[in-house]
């Protein structure tokens, strides 16, 4: 059984299509949620809550349904919104007590339990002041703790970096990789950030426009393309036609010239065919394939193929 | 992963404290416990606990004004007596006349903390919290509504309790007039119930109606003010003018309709020749309770409506 599955799930308000008749199976993981602003990520998240009704469609978490066995659900689900969500008034200690309690936590449990996850998120002495007068990473800590505080199984994260500076982008990166590393919780992490989702996740989901994109392990997008690309300041266009003429398969791209890797020979190739043309050569460098490239409409492989 | 940190705690220095993640095995409750904890958390909401000082200001304040004249007349209860067997006519407040004579702090208690319940939710985004966890909304609505009602009944009652033993210290034999005043007491008990629930319902409903406490304190107080004067004022020029169907129009009152009810508990009924209609204790109860109900719906249906 898939951790997460939807089928079909389709959501319309009014004209707008959110989602589109979207299939996925989710395994546990670290899960990274990419798609542009308005690509449907938060409509998913919040599908997968309970919080909205599918237009069509139907959807899973731990094989309960989304819309008839929503309680189910929400015990094992933790869910940190993208916007603020904490009165400024109370205390983080309050504020996550609180919300353990709603979580179903009898009275002593929620306090131990908030005490550890507060600290487990790396909140201290400041956690007794009011919230109000938190920065941003701080609040992102809290909302992040009153995720975890009543034990999840699944934590849906909406944009947690929102907002923050580098380093605290760094540190609730880290943050994210260890709870799903190291406390096996299963994270997704909705972003748009292609950046983040390469630095934490194993496993990508890319949406669009409401439709699935791509889903396929992390390492299926980053692995090494046997693609060569040559930077030359002049010649170009005379640089593919010679490789050509010599059996690569060749393409040009701006100043570059992205060359299929077939062979080791083909180093050679190059070299023979730059030394003859007398072009001035900057670079040479095999291609990495990265996460880009998924949005991008010309991506390197198709060379390749 | 050794930076210094706090978040790091695989750090060579946090790994002496850290005992890892543990995972929690206990019991999870239901929706129950959700409501119960909601419902405690909005009481003590209420009255300012867990806020700062400044928030405990408006409802202990509002509170002890409205306490104040029962105090009084139970410090000077020896004086009273002393009048009383001199044979002067020395009106006392009773547990009837009370909320009729001092229902405005009670009125201002509601446009203080009705909003600082539901609008602070509204306002700070705090919803999708608590709609996300083991509470629908409807748990959520009934929740906060029971809260406010509990803390209006804990502002009602005390002037009648301070009232009750100020009684009970006015007669030289103790326990006889426990006995005497016991069954004049008790009927408070219901009545406050009833005012408590209709004024919660009325003020927590028009508070919800927007995310900021200023707008829905005056929406509060323009609502209380216009539906307890336009009524009065017609019925008063229709009593004038002979006509009869503005008779009964003070049924819409929120305040007055209120009074009427709760004195059915005490077998009594709204002064006819002050207020014109002709309305019994019974339709005023009837009203009281269709105004809750009433209220109580366009809430829920408020908090259907409101996104999470």
């Amino acid at each position: 059984m898939a951790l997460i599955e939807a089928s079909g799930l389709t959501k319309h308000y009014g004209q707008v299509k959110a989602l589109e008749k979207l299939d996925l199976t989710i395994e546990p993981g670290i899960i990274g949620l990419v798609g542009a602003n308005g690509a449907g990520k938060s409509t998913l998240l919040k599908i997968l809550l309970g919080i909205l009704t599918p237009t069509s469609g139907r959807a899973s978490v731990l094989g309960m349904d989304t819309v008839r066995e929503t309680r189910g659900i929400r015990q094992v689900v933790g869910y940190m919104p993208e916007h603020d969500c904490l009165p400024p008034d109370v205390g983080a200690t309050e504020f996550v007590t609180h919300m353990a309690r709603i979580s179903g936590l009898p009275r002593t449990a929620a306090r131990e339990r908030t005490a550890e996850v507060l600290r487990h998120v790396g909140l201290y002495e400041e956690r007794y002041r009011q919230m109000g007068g938190y920065s941003t990473g701080m609040k992102q800590r809290v909302k992040l703790a009153q995720a975890l505080v009543h034990d999840p199984k699944v934590l849906l994260l909406d944009e947690p970096t929102n907002g923050l500076d580098p380093s605290g982008r760094e540190e609730m990166l880290d943050l994210i990789k260890r709870t799903g590393t190291e406390f096996g919780i299963t994270v997704v992490v909705a972003s748009h950030l292609l950046g983040e989702i390469e630095q934490v996740c194993n496993y990508l989901l890319a949406i669009d426009a409401g439709h699935l994109l791509s889903a396929a392990p992390i390492s299926h997008f980053t692995q090494r393309t046997p693609v060569l690309a040559i930077e030359v300041e002049e010649g170009a266009d005379q640089l593919v036609a010679a490789l050509a003429a010599k059996g690569a398969r060749a393409r040009q791209d701006g100043s570059r010239v992205l060359v299929a890797i077939e062979s080791d020979a083909l180093y050679d190739v190059v070299r023979d065919a730059v030394a003859d043309l007398a072009l001035p050569l900057v670079r040479m460098q095999q291609e990495r394939g990265r996460l880009e490239d998924l949005f991008r409409d010309t991506a390197p492989e198709q060379v390749a193929r | 992963m050794n930076s210094p940190s706090p978040v790091t705690v695989s750090s060579p220095a946090g790994s002496i404290y850290d005992l890892g993640y543990r995972h929690y095995e206990g019991p999870r409750r239901g929706r129950v416990w959700a409501m119960w904890s909601l419902f405690v958390e909005s009481f003590r909401g209420a009255w300012g606990f867990g806020r700062p000082m400044s928030a405990k200001a408006a409802p202990f304040i509002l509170a002890g004004l409205y306490a104040l004249p029962a105090l009084f007349q139970l410090a000077f209860a020896s004086v009273i007596v002393q009048e009383m067997s001199s044979g002067s006519e020395t009106q006392l407040m009773t547990y009837r006349s009370y909320f009729g004579m001092f229902y405005f702090l009670v009125i201002f208690f509601c446009v203080a903390q009705a909003p600082e319940l539901v609008c602070r939710d509204q306002r700070y985004h705090v919803l999708p919290l608590y709609f996300t966890r083991s509470l629908s909304r409807v748990e959520y609505a009934l929740a906060r509504l029971a809260s406010l009602a509990a803390a209006l009944f804990l502002l009602l009652m005390v002037p009648c309790v301070a009232l009750f033993i100020g009684d009970i210290l006015m007669k030289p034999d103790t326990f006889k007039a426990i006995g005497d005043e016991l069954p004049k007491a008790l009927p408070a008990l219901p009545a406050n119930a009833l005012i408590a629930a209709g004024l919660s319902a009325l003020s927590l409903t028009v508070s919800s109606f927007s995310s900021r406490r200023a707008y829905s304190a005056i929406a509060l107080v323009a609502y209380v003010l216009l539906a307890e004067a336009v009524p009065s004022a017609i019925s008063a020029i229709g009593h004038n003018s002979d006509w009869t169907w503005t008779d009964n129009l003070f049924a819409l009152t929120p305040v007055t309709s209120l009074i009427g009810a709760s004195d059915w508990f005490f077998g009594q009924v709204l002064d006819p020749r002050e207020f014109a209609g002709s309305l019994t204790a019974d339709a005023y109860v009837v009203v009281a309770l269709m105004s809750v109900v009433i209220f109580t719906l366009i809430l829920l249906l408020r908090y259907r409506r409101l996104p999470a």
